[in-house]
């Protein structure tokens, strides 16, 4: 039996600390990723978005003095921002509920929470990759649908939502 | 009245791009994993000595002078990577105590004489952690030590 072929995929990994970023690549590396980028914060992350067009960005939270829900705003709402659907994994000890809200609040695709495994990584990739939720854009809000999830029946209330093809 | 909500369905790249087949199985692919880690998982209690150590010096500035907001924070972003990378390396005790640390300091902006201790008994029992080298899932230890240091915080505010 066979799985996915990641030799082409081409991943940014964002943490201040040189272990965590050694350990991410490695898992990937072992999961036949071939072309990884990293990035010790939020600036460099979002430099690298633009220099590098990884097909994922996995980011830490926490990386003072910026953050990694920064770089989740940055990346879907900044002007110069090449690409605001990135599939975004936000890997961090915060695994609180408000701050899982937060960060989806703020537009991340997925989150995991360190510590991590390289069999959750491996799941987690699977699960960016076969995402097919849409966008929404409303208010200050830019991301992945926030309901979708949620909802294992179709939605019974009123259909706000005007849909369009990007 | 609030803004209208507005769907985008954009292309799925990702699905275009990565094959869903022709790769190792999940389950090659992780031990692949494990193996491309397994030396960078030998080198991490070296890199914990550091981390442990920068916590060490951190708790002895705030035991002099009760701590500042700033040190404290300093002693929460520690603890915070620790609990991180702990188990992340396969020292999951590591990961429990540091959770502990972080619940402990967190939102606080000074420290009392025996919430000092509370500090140095975590550190302690982490040192102790990687002196016996206790690697791997430990169920009942970490059980026993989740309920000793959730009631030692309660105790010690």
């Amino acid at each position: 039996m066979s799985g996915y072929d990641f030799e082409t995929l081409k991943v940014l990994v964002v943490d201040d600390s040189r272990p965590m970023r050694s350990l991410i690549k490695s898992f990937l590396l072992g999961f036949g990723v071939k072309e990884m980028f990293e990035a010790i914060d939020a600036n460099e992350a979002f430099v690298e978005v633009r220099d590098s067009s990884p097909d994922i960005v996995i980011t830490d939270w926490r990386m003072p003095p910026t953050d990694g829900i920064e770089l989740v705003r940055q990346i879907r709402m900044d002007l110069n921002s090449p690409n605001p659907y990135l599939p975004i994994i936000m890997l961090t000890g915060f695994t609180e509920l408000h701050r899982v809200k937060q960060a989806r609040d703020a537009g991340v695709t997925a989150f995991l929470a360190k510590p991590i495994s390289a069999q959750a990584l491996y799941r987690r990739l699977c699960t960016v990759i076969e995402d097919q939720r849409p966008f929404v854009r409303v208010g200050a809000f830019f991301g992945p649908d926030r309901r979708a999830k949620r909802r294992s029946e179709p939605y019974m209330g009123v259909e706000r939502r005007h849909v369009y093809q990007d | 009245m609030a803004d209208k909500p507005e769907k985008i369905f954009p292309p799925n790249r990702l699905s275009g791009k990565v094959r869903k087949t022709g790769g190792p199985s999940p389950e090659k692919a992780i031990l692949r994993a494990l193996n491309a880690a397994e030396d960078l998982i030998d080198s991490y209690q070296g890199w914990a000595v550091d981390d442990l150590a920068a916590l060490w010096k951190a708790y002895e500035e705030t035991r002099s002078n009760s701590g500042n907001p700033q040190q404290i924070l300093k002693m929460f972003e520690i603890a915070h990577g620790i609990r991180g990378e702990g188990g992340s390396f396969g020292f999951q005790l590591i990961s429990t105590i540091g959770d502990s640390l972080c619940k402990f300091l967190e939102g606080k902006r000074k420290l009392t004489a025996s919430g000092s201790e509370v500090v140095k008994v975590h550190i302690l029992a982490m040192r102790a952690v990687f002196r016996q080298k206790l690697k791997g899932p430990q169920p009942a230890m970490e059980r026993d030590l989740r309920q000793l240091l959730a009631l030692l915080r309660q105790r010690v505010r």
